[in-house]
């Protein structure tokens, strides 16, 4: 799976937790961009990524996530491991 | 022993002076030490000086500057009034013209609310350092907190320099041992009482705080801070817990000495799983509400033993020194241990009473004899039983107050809101386990379906995030119960899936 597959899958997931599309869907999104994306809904979208993709994160691997691209990377990379 | 001989202001003025070269804060990745503190209060302290009014606002950024501004007023012999600036601004203007408020200290770039007088924190010339703190009666009050109300208008809290003296006394009679060593886990906003013991016990004993920025994600950046900064201490609402528990095997904390749970309930199945991660701390599960200032109840969870529990629901515990506990029934007659009812709070940390407030005074606090003398009392809403050793365990609440992320929140005062907005249509607020078994709020609305999203978003202009709705419902009409009241039961039932 390319980088561009993984990103658009994960904005299937944004878009059905957060329940709207408001936000640009690139690499440099952040938390801060997408309205309603906070410690919950974090979370929600955190565990659905990891039953989408069939990889588990580690609380590390999470701390360190600073925007969509660093989360491109550690999806890449576990389904790499696997 | 009187509990209010040492003056907090003293100590905090010796301490600040006698660890100039420690660390005071860890904001943002940067340490500021104790020397960098005294001089932001200092400066701040001299640009208050030729301001009048007795209660000051604070813009509640995440900087030194916010901090300073606390222990600045403090000296200046002032009470200050923590303005969330992320919260609506019809809500912050409400509890500025309640409060009085006439200077707000901002360490912002641009001042908040252009319309009232603003000390900029981060823009005052540099003075001399002055720490000597003015004299003030012990009946002078130090912060004044709104909480949510019913009808659409927060409640002022105030809290007294003898209430705030009688909780740190009452929290040094527990037997801990803090140092200048330590290193504090500060996760609160200000305008929750939890922070003031998140900041205040540290900087009494020259420890160094570490703060969770408002816009991290909250519970990731907390165990950051924990693991890689070997935080020792941390108050904490359990729902960091609830979503810390997936990743529980990976927590490894063992240089955490003191962990406490304040501000919801606290399952004990929970805490167990959690003492492995830290397995040389102390848990203590501590309760009470912002009127009998931070908490006043403790409950130091068992290793390896029994645990006092109701419905998985840990104890709460015994009241601390100088505070007492009694539970009534609804005739205000003392109930003895066993008996379910109201648990009322009295002694050294209770307010002396709402804000401009006399309605609501009368309803909450009342007089009773207690140990032969005339003591007042105020009747938490809390449903609460005493087991015979003196333990408490919570129950559950009376009315419609809630908690949300360890908020208070008055379930009518959203309904208010969102009633306002739809006029003639009725609506009911509920609130919902959510995926990780915290609470949520959900909203049932009497009415064909519609796009509700301008009802949303009128809410949120008036009310902070964590009271907006994140699921909603429509029903024809609302259930009754046998007492002709809507069933709540039974719209929740709706959001079954």
């Amino acid at each position: 799976m390319n980088r561009a597959e993984i990103l658009e899958k994960i904005g299937t997931i944004l878009n059905s937790v957060l329940g709207h599309s408001n936000f640009e869907l690139n690499e440099e999104l952040t938390a801060k961009d997408a309205d309603g994306w906070d410690s919950l809904t974090h979370m929600i979208i955190i565990t659905e990524i990891e039953s989408a993709f069939g990889v588990k994160f580690k609380l590390k691997d999470l701390n360190k996530l600073q925007n969509m691209g660093n989360l491109i990377d550690l999806v890449s990379g576990k389904l790499s491991e696997k | 022993m009187n509990p209010t001989e040492n003056d907090i202001y003293l100590d905090l003025k010796e301490v600040i002076l006698a660890h100039e070269n420690r660390n005071a804060f860890f904001i943002n990745g940067i340490y500021y030490t104790y020397l960098d503190f005294a001089k932001a209060i200092s400066n701040i302290r001299f640009a208050l000086k030729n301001n009048t009014g007795k209660i000051i606002g604070i813009i509640t950024n995440d900087d030194l500057e916010t901090y300073a501004a606390i222990v600045a007023i403090w000296f200046e012999g002032k009470a200050y009034v923590p303005i969330n600036p992320d919260i609506p601004s019809d809500r912050n203007q409400n509890i500025i013209s309640e409060a009085g408020i006439e200077t707000i200290i901002d360490s912002s770039e641009t001042a908040v609310f252009p319309n009232i007088k603003a000390i900029q924190s981060k823009k005052i010339e540099p003075v001399a350092i002055d720490l000597e703190p003015n004299k003030i009666p012990e009946s002078e009050l130090v912060y004044l907190l709104f909480t949510s109300g019913t009808t659409g208008k927060p409640k002022g809290v105030p809290i007294s320099k003898q209430n705030l003296s009688g909780f740190t006394k009452a929290f040094w009679d527990l037997g801990y041992k803090i140092n200048e060593d330590d290193r504090f886990l500060q996760m609160f906003e200000l305008t929750f009482d939890l922070s003031v013991m998140s900041y205040l016990i540290p900087l009494l004993k020259g420890s160094c705080v570490y703060l969770v920025p408002k816009d991290k994600i909250k519970y990731s950046y907390i165990f950051e801070l924990m693991e890689d900064y070997e935080l020792t201490v941390a108050l904490m609402v359990p729902s960091i817990l609830h979503y810390l528990r997936p990743y529980f095997d990976e927590i490894d904390l063992p240089k955490m000495r003191y962990s406490l749970f304040c501000g919801e309930a606290l399952p004990l199945d929970v805490t167990t799983e959690w003492s492995n991660c830290l397995p040389n701390a102390q848990i203590t599960n501590v309760y009470g509400p912002t009127e009998d200032t931070i908490f006043c109840t403790f409950y130091d969870y068992v290793r390896n033993g029994q645990n006092k529990s109701y419905n998985g629901i840990l104890s709460i515990g015994k009241s601390m020194n100088y505070n007492s506990t009694i539970i009534i029934d609804e005739e205000n007659n003392v109930l003895e241990p066993g008996n379910v009812g109201q648990l009322c709070l009295g002694g050294i940390q209770l307010t002396p009473g709402y804000w401009k407030n006399p309605e609501k005074n009368k309803e909450a606090f009342f007089n009773i004899l207690y140990n032969n003398k005339e003591e007042r009392f105020y009747k938490t809403g809390d449903l609460c039983k005493a087991d015979e050793n003196g333990d408490l365990l919570y129950i559950g609440r009376i009315d419609f107050q809630t908690k949300i992320q360890g908020f208070r929140v008055e379930l009518s005062e959203i309904e208010f809101y969102a009633k306002e907005f739809l006029s003639k249509i009725n609506v009911v607020v509920l609130t919902l386990p959510d995926d990780v078994g915290n609470t949520e709020v959900a909203m049932v609305i009497e009415s064909k379906p519609f796009d509700y999203k301008d009802t949303i978003d009128y809410m949120k202009e008036k009310l902070p995030y964590y009271m907006i709705p994140k699921k909603v419902k429509f029903i024809d009409t609302f259930p009754l119960n046998v007492n002709g009241k809507t069933d709540r039961k039974k719209l929740e039932i709706l959001f079954i899936d």
